[in-house]
């Protein structure tokens, strides 16, 4: 299994970046795994490592809830950056709203990069499957 | 002149007494010709017109005798002459004689007896007066006589002259005119004879002639002549012998043209003839009897129709004739009949006679006896009119006359003929008959007022009056009594007919109403019940008329108005009730339905009154269709629905608050889940780790986050069982609040709080703000947003809270303004108000107080509504409902 350079939890809840982070690191499949409490922390982060020509996570789990800036407003600031590869964005959310699926639809087709889309709690083996290189 | 005065000498002594030449002088003056004669007739005295008159100017007369100047004397005259001289006064006469040219001279005389002083008579004084002119005057006077005496036009009238001295005829113009002859024609006696027409005339005038001559006869005959241009005229000749001294001097006459007398005549006869052609052509058979009954005369319409000809009736007996039926029988009767006539009695009788067909004809006979001057019976004029058609109308009449019966019998309406000074009953119908119970053998005891009932007696009465007045009474209505004293009401009329024998009869008529009354009674009950109906129907109903004005108004239309009393509703029109807008568009709409005659059901009105109150209407205008087929006004009905409309809006905005709410609920749940199960996620999660996790203090690390974990969720279920809160308790009741209090209350338990963060609160609410609340959300309310306005400070500067109040339609709305952060309306307007939703990087912030918040307020039927700029601060507008 590749391992993948880079990867981001951008998640208000602490327990679910712990669980996320610790899922990931039995996995074994990347060193560098960074986490954000909401969406305009990891757009500010993403955007100075753009200027500095330094590479963006390649996978990201994203929360939809969070305060500030929640992950659909973040998607649509992401979504406007200049990244030529593909990402993989994977929406981990408890919300089973039929709303946010209708925006993930929406997203999908807005852009290039893979969104996946996923209800907590999260099994190991679905952590596998979706944290790969798109 | 020697003479003279000799002479005057000679009757000195009668003269003694005046100048004999004077006298003589005097004399010879007199304007009147005068002569004095002595005893002996010889001239004394003469006046010298005496002289002149009797051409004795170239002789010397006096002394001369009378027989001496004049020849021969009449005897006549010296018989007057001598009587005078004997005493006799004043005599008179005409005399003739011829003078030296042989003219012939006519005096009249006047003699007066000459008297001396001694009154003895010595002479005469002979005053004579020349008459000629007059004489032949008089002949002309005469002869114009004769002119007229025929009556007729004088133009038409010629006169002739025969001059026997002389043997000459003369014509005057007309008698030439008459003649046809030109008027330089001289005729003589023979020619004039030989004008008239050979044979009678011509030997009649001869004869005339010859025997005026002869014996001096006139004659006036009526003669023809033929004129020289060979006419035949009708004249009446006249004529007349002159004699003087018993010698014949000639002829005068006259012709009168008498030609059209005689086509006159002629004319007469024609008529005679006209008169008989109508005796024969008259549409009546005439005949004229002499009095022993036999035919002299028939005239053709009589032998036409019975085919005869004159010879078969004339001369024969009256009674013979063919047109009798059955002779034998008829014949006495007739001979009766012509005696009767005989005797001057006009007999008349309607009688059958066959015509030629042996059909029989009714015909009305008489006989009608024709007198002579005498005053006695000498004929008997017999006529008879065909009288078919009257016997026809007659017969027509019985017919009719039998309809009438029927109609009396059958008729419905009680007749009744009565004597109308007795005021018995003479006669009435079946109908009366079934209504009173009355049958015919009651007529002869009932009197006219038998059948009122005594308490309209008084009515009676003048109901006779009027019909004794006018002839008719009526109609009125009147009680009729029954037979069994029962009363019943009817509509009585009635005139007044005369019978042959000049008694006045009463026909009255009485039409029982009885069942018209029931039927008014019910239509009356009826129309009552309707108009309780009407009145009472929780609409407005009323009826307009083509000019949209009311005729018609319901008690819920009459209140609408504003009126009390029918009247001053009825005849006005929209516009005297509404606003001139409202008005408009009603009478729009009034004159659609009369016009297309389609009704308006059903419709949303809004009728503003002129105090300016609005009424929200559900109208139907219905078309009142005339027998025409065209409208004739509309009725109109209305149902005030102003409260069903304030209903229906409430209805609205509940059902608008409540699918608000049943979004939000879904929020909720959506929320709720999501919150439970992102813990419940974070449970199964820590717990699979701490399953498989051998390392103690990993598995230490791993409960203590179970623990938060715990802790977080037991916050989570908080937090919703405020929210949960809120939502149930919709219902609470709202009270009136005084907003100051509140504000009050909410400073001093914030009183710590704001003093640490140097927090200032202007409050420019007036005292009396009241606002409808439910007071424990008003102190939550008043408690979030002040903390907030702190909480969410600019560092910068010190918090600043000012309060205020105004007042909107339905709301009391709050302004709270800060100079906090403020937010980004932009971004973050969606999600001010939703759960969990945190805009600033305080760590307290939970994201739920402003969710809280707007959940009391919707509670509470408000709303919040926000501005803010970043940097600036935040304005909150909460609108509190004054309502329920």
């Amino acid at each position: 299994m590749t391992k993948i350079k880079s990867i981001a939890i951008i998640d208000d809840d602490p327990i679910t970046v712990f669980g996320i982070k610790r899922m990931l690191s039995t996995l074994n499949v990347s060193e560098n795994i960074k986490s954000y409490v909401n969406g305009k922390e990891a757009i500010d982060d993403f955007k100075s490592l753009m200027n500095h020509k330094a590479e963006i996570p390649e996978v990201i789990f994203l929360d939809i809830n969070m305060p500030i800036m929640d992950g659909w407003q973040f998607l649509e600031e992401f979504i406007t950056l200049p990244i030529t590869h593909k990402i993989r964005i994977n929406i981990l959310t408890s919300s089973i709203d039929p709303a946010d699926r209708e925006n993930w639809k929406y997203y999908m087709t807005k852009t290039h990069h893979i969104i996946d889309y996923k209800n907590k709690p999260i099994q190991k083996k679905e952590i596998e499957e979706i944290t790969k290189a798109a | 002149m020697e003479n003279r005065i000799t002479l005057v000498g000679n009757y000195g002594n009668m003269l003694r007494e005046t100048q004999t030449s004077s006298n003589d002088y005097l004399i010879k003056q007199l304007p009147v010709s005068t002569a004095f004669v002595d005893k002996k007739l010889k001239i004394i005295h003469a006046s010298a017109k005496w002289i002149t008159d009797f051409d004795f100017i170239n002789r010397d007369i006096i002394g001369l005798s009378l027989s001496e100047l004049f020849g021969d004397i009449s005897k006549s005259w010296k018989k007057d002459l001598n009587s005078i001289i004997k005493g006799k006064a004043l005599l008179s006469g005409v005399e003739n004689f011829y003078d030296s040219q042989n003219n012939e001279k006519w005096f009249e005389w006047v003699n007066v007896p000459w008297y001396d002083d001694q009154e003895n008579i010595i002479g005469v004084i002979i005053q004579t007066k020349d008459i000629t002119d007059t004489i032949f005057d008089d002949v002309k006077l005469e002869k114009l006589e004769i002119l007229l005496k025929d009556k007729s036009i004088i133009s038409k009238i010629g006169g002739w002259e025969y001059d026997a001295v002389k043997d000459k005829l003369s014509w005057c113009k007309i008698t030439k005119k008459l003649h046809e002859v030109p008027e330089d024609f001289e005729p003589d006696l023979e020619s004039g004879i030989n004008f008239y027409k050979e044979g009678y005339s011509r030997n009649t005038i001869a004869m005339a002639v010859d025997n005026a001559m002869t014996k001096g006869l006139t004659w006036k005959e009526t003669l023809k002549l033929i004129t020289a241009k060979g006419k035949e005229i009708s004249v009446i000749a006249t004529g007349k012998p002159v004699f003087k001294n018993e010698k014949f001097l000639g002829l005068i006459g006259t012709f009168k043209d008498i030609t059209d007398e005689v086509l006159t005549k002629a004319k007469t006869e024609e008529q005679e003839r006209i008169f008989s052609s109508i005796f024969n052509s008259s549409y009546q058979f005439t005949g004229i009897l002499d009095t022993e009954g036999t035919f002299l005369e028939i005239n053709d319409t009589a032998l036409q129709f019975s085919d005869l000809k004159q010879e078969d009736i004339i001369n024969k007996k009256f009674w013979d004739a063919y047109w009798w039926p059955i002779p034998d029988m008829v014949k006495e009767g007739l001979k009766q009949v012509v005696a009767a006539a005989a005797q001057g009695e006009f007999m008349r009788s309607e009688i059958v006679v066959l015509d030629k067909n042996k059909q029989p004809i009714p015909v009305d006979f008489s006989l009608k006896p024709i007198y002579n001057e005498d005053g006695r019976v000498v004929s008997l004029l017999a006529e008879g009119r065909m009288i078919k058609e009257m016997v026809e109308a007659r017969q027509k009449l019985k017919i009719s006359e039998k309809k009438f019966r029927s109609l009396y019998e059958l008729s419905p309406i009680a007749y009744i003929l009565s004597d109308f000074e007795t005021g018995e009953i003479l006669d009435y119908n079946s109908s009366f008959e079934k209504a009173t119970a009355y049958g015919k053998e009651d007529v002869a005891n009932l009197k006219y007022s038998d059948l009122v009932p005594d308490s309209s007696k008084h009515k009676l009465i003048n109901f006779l009056r009027e019909v004794d007045l006018k002839g008719t009474y009526g109609p009125f209505e009147h009680m009729f009594r029954k037979k069994d004293g029962t009363t019943y009401p009817v509509l009585i009329s009635g005139s007044l007919v005369g019978n042959k024998k000049g008694r006045k009869l009463l026909w009255s008529t009485a039409q029982d109403i009885s069942e018209v009354r029931k039927k008014e009674k019910q239509i009356r009950d009826e129309q009552k019940l309707l108009k309780t109906l009407i009145d009472n129907l929780p609409l407005n109903v009323y009826i307009k008329d083509l000019e949209s004005r009311k005729v018609l108004v319901n008690k819920a239309e009459l209140k609408y108005c504003g009126f009390k009393d029918e009247s001053e509703v009825l005849g006005k029109n929209d516009f005297d009730f509404y606003d001139e807008k409202s008005a408009l568009i009603s009478r729009e709409e009034d004159l659609s339905v009369i016009n297309s005659l389609n009704p308006i059901l059903g419709k949303e009105t809004i009728s503003v009154k002129k105090d300016g109150s609005l009424t929200k209407f559900m109208s139907s205008k219905i078309p009142l269709i005339g027998p025409d087929g065209k409208a004739s006004g509309l009725i109109g009905i209305s149902m005030d629905i102003s409260d069903l409309k304030q209903q229906e809006q409430e209805l609205r905005d509940l059902i608008n608050v409540t699918s608000i709410q049943n979004k939000q609920l879904i929020n909720f749940a959506h929320i709720v889940s999501h919150n439970l199960r992102s813990h419940t996620a974070n449970f199964s999660m820590l717990l699979e780790f701490l399953v498989d996790e051998k390392d103690e203090r990993e598995q230490e690390n791993l409960i203590k986050m179970l623990t938060e974990a715990s802790d977080n969720l037991l916050e989570t279920l908080d937090n919703l069982n405020e929210v949960v809160a809120i939502s149930t308790n919709v219902n609470l009741d709202k009270k009136p609040v005084n907003l100051n209090e509140k504000i009050v209350a909410a400073e001093k338990n914030l009183a710590a709080f704001l003093k640490k963060n140097n927090a200032k609160i202007i409050n420019k609410i007036p005292d009396d703000t009241f606002i409808k609340v439910i007071p424990a959300y008003i102190d939550s309310i008043l408690m979030n947003f002040i903390t907030n306005s702190v909480k969410y400070k600019d560092d910068s500067r010190d918090p600043v809270i000012k309060l205020s109040v105004c007042k909107n339609e339905h709301y009391t709305v709050l302004s709270i303004e800060d100079n906090g952060l403020g937010i980004d309306l932009n971004k973050y307007g969606e999600k001010l108000f939703g759960m969990y939703k945190t805009f600033h990087d305080n760590s307290d912030a939970r994201g739920i107080g402003l969710y809280i918040t707007k959940n009391q307020v919707e509670a509470m039927n408000g709303k919040i509504m926000a501005c803010s700029e970043v940097g600036k601060g935040t304005t909150f507008n909460i609108y509190f409902n004054d309502k329920n």
